[in-house]
């Protein structure tokens, strides 16, 4: 081979990958990094969208949502709404694979289990959304059963009351998410070398100390990765807040989404809307890095 | 230390399936016992009743004198060494020696005295702050068995321990276990499918075939006088050969030729004269085959053979034959399969024999090392 055709060769060699990942790299670029790009510039102009020549507002939109209330009520709600999710989505996740995963439970009974527990997943937003406005309707199923258990004594609005909103969207959200964390969990625990449980028996471990030295720490790739996923997903929740109670009532369940929904096309402040999307953009992506350090650190 | 004694032991599954069947052991104060036989023998199942990580269907198990049968694993004064060696992967190796301590709520001036004792016994101080998965094989062996001395047990149990290392490391664990055993003094239940450990590592040997103990005896006695061809099968590698013949006076005639016994042979084993015209099982270990060609074989009689293949071991040579009797199987399900049918027999020829393969030989046999087995029984004559 002459040294022409070995250094053309080397070049194929060197340009052949990024040909093969071209196509996706060009979709990314177009659906994804340009719109990001865009709303980032548009929270710096005035009248973003609405006028042709938009001027530079420097950070105009952003301390204007910053000395908004409902921003920081949003912002408030967003982490309460997403905390409690990941939290009880976990803990509920790994109750369930726990049992799904027991030896002692008849394996008909569990196989049965088994597709109740993931029906949840099987819902879209909307679905979810309208089934739990009809159960915690206050003449709905949730109210009749409490009352008549005699726990609360009178119908509770749960969509409809301040008091209530947020609790009862957050509930919603967590029975909608929790299979994600069981399904994730359950492939885990069945990965888990049984020997690990016979040595602990041997050392002497009872029941919960398995649970805490080995079955929990076997997991803790699995718990952190979907965590922190779940997290991002969650914090981006929209359709379900929107149907069940529009980021109300009097602001009780606005969240960053429906925040800057509402500031976007219901009062065409885009470029307001944009600088609120761009600090949810800031907060997944610091998340997102974590989490891409953390599959690294792995 | 104690005394481990199994009685009339069965464990029958659920499907009706008896993994053991009437085990009776009994493993003196500081013994160690090896359980040896081919797989789905029932030995790991007999350990796993041992240590409690199985139930016992019926019978009964002694430790140090106490009835064990309903306690759990960590009551019976028992530690155990796994095939994986089942160390926690997420403890270093400190953290998988101590966590017996740390469970028992021993301090952790206490916990640290005891295991920097062992790691200097099992050469494991600078290893302390690593992880399993950053160890070699070897290590992780000398970690599990750390790991089962911490708890000062009553007895150790091993299941298969050295399977997973190449075969160097495992003559040398070999060494280590054993003298490690002597130095400690533990009662020792180990298990294992490799024949060469079981008979160069343990006190006495109990062989286990389809759930049923066949024999128990010091591996120079299991060698020398196997109860049942299946023993004699099992035993030594590469195998015995067994044949069956006919014995016509002091001749057992097989195929075209005759092999001439001594009377000897007879006065050693008075019943084989009930066997007279009838068929027997007769067997030769390799090592009492010798090519007649040289010096060694000259002083006995011999066969005509047809060599099927060689392997040169440079210490010795495999020779593969192929003798005109027909062969007895042993019972063994791990015996190697000749799919090929053309070698029926085995022979240790010294390193300077010549014959080569596919080559017609005059095989000597040293007939005062035969052993008989019952045609019908396979037990020992």
């Amino acid at each position: 081979m002459t040294r022409q055709k070995r250094s053309r060769h080397r070049l194929k060699r060197a340009v052949a990958p990024y040909l093969y990942l071209s196509p996706s790299l060009v979709i990314i670029g177009l659906l994804m990094l340009l719109p990001m790009v865009t709303v980032i510039g548009y929270s710096f102009q005035n009248s973003a969208v609405l006028r042709r020549d938009p001027s530079f507002a420097g950070l105009k939109h952003y301390q204007a949502i910053f000395a908004d209330p409902v921003f920081w009520a949003s912002l408030w709600h967003t982490l309460y709404f997403t905390c409690m999710s990941v939290v009880f989505h976990m803990t509920i996740g790994m109750i369930f694979a726990l049992m799904l995963n027991s030896d002692r439970i008849n394996p008909t009974l569990r196989n049965i289990l088994r597709v109740l527990y993931i029906l949840p997943w099987l819902f879209t937003a909307v679905i979810i959304a309208v089934i739990w406005r009809l159960l915690l309707e206050p003449n709905g199923v949730v109210n009749s059963i409490l009352m008549q258990l005699g726990i609360i004594g009178s119908k509770i609005e749960w969509f409809s009351s301040p008091e209530t909103a947020l609790h009862a969207v957050t509930f919603a959200n967590i029975w909608a998410g929790y299979p994600l964390f069981m399904v994730s969990l359950l492939a885990g625990l069945q990965g888990i070398p049984k020997d690990l449980y016979e040595a602990a028996d041997i050392d002497g471990a009872k029941a919960y100390q398995k649970l805490i030295f080995i079955t929990i720490p076997q997991l803790m790739p699995i718990i952190i990765s979907i965590s922190l996923l779940d997290f991002i997903w969650t914090m981006q929740v929209f359709p379900l807040i929107w149907i069940t109670t529009g980021g109300g009532p009097i602001y009780s369940t606005e969240v960053l989404s429906t925040y800057t929904y509402k500031l976007a096309f219901s009062s065409y402040n885009l470029s307001q809307a944009s600088a609120s999307a761009v600090v949810i953009l800031l907060i997944s992506l610091g998340l997102t890095l974590f989490y891409i350090r953390y599959q690294k650190a792995r | 230390m104690a005394e481990v004694v199994l009685e009339n032991i069965c464990k029958t599954y659920g499907n009706n399936f008896n993994a053991i069947d009437q085990l009776n052991l009994s493993v003196k104060d500081g013994e160690f016992l090896i359980l040896v036989g081919p797989s789905g023998c029932g030995k790991s199942t007999a350990l796993r009743m041992i240590a409690g990580l199985e139930d016992i269907t019926s019978g009964s198990l002694r430790i140090g004198g106490t009835d064990v049968v309903d306690m759990p694993p960590k009551d019976r004064d028992i530690a155990m060494v796994f095939q994986s060696y089942a160390l926690y992967p997420h403890m270093t190796v400190f953290e998988n020696i101590a966590f017996s301590m740390r469970l028992a709520g021993k301090s952790k001036a206490e916990r640290k005295k005891r295991v920097d004792e062992i790691a200097k016994t099992l050469q494991l101080t600078s290893l302390l702050d690593s992880k399993p998965a950053n160890l070699s094989g070897g290590q992780r062996q000398r970690v599990a068995m750390g790991r089962a001395m911490v708890r000062e047990p009553a007895a150790f149990l091993m299941d298969e321990p050295l399977s997973n290392l190449d075969a160097k490391l495992r003559v040398q664990m070999r060494a280590e276990i054993t003298s490690l055993q002597k130095q400690l003094g533990v009662t020792t239940i180990y298990v294992t499918h490799d024949q060469t450990e079981a008979m160069t590592m343990g006190d006495r040997v109990a062989v286990l075939k389809g759930g049923v103990l066949q024999q128990v005896d010091t591996p120079k006695k299991l060698y020398e006088s196997p109860v049942n061809a299946f023993v004699a099968g099992f035993i030594g590698s590469p195998s015995m050969s067994l044949f069956e013949a006919t014995l016509t006076g002091n001749e057992l005639i097989c195929g075209a030729f005759g092999i001439r016994l001594q009377d000897a042979a007879f006065a050693r084993r008075p019943s084989l004269r009930s066997y007279a015209g009838r068929k027997v099982v007769f067997g030769i270990r390799p090592e009492h085959l010798y090519d007649s060609s040289l010096e060694s074989g000259r002083k006995y009689q011999t066969i005509p053979a047809r060599v099927t293949s060689i392997e040169e071991l440079g210490s010795e040579h495999i020779v593969h034959l192929n003798i005109d009797a027909v062969r007895v199987d042993s019972g063994d399900p791990d015996a190697v399969q000749d799919f090929g049918r053309t070698s029926n027999a085995v022979a240790k020829f010294e390193p300077v024999s010549e014959v080569r393969a596919d080559s017609e030989i005059q095989l000597a046999l040293d007939d005062a090392k035969l052993h008989f087995f019952d045609p019908e029984t396979h037990l020992a004559i």
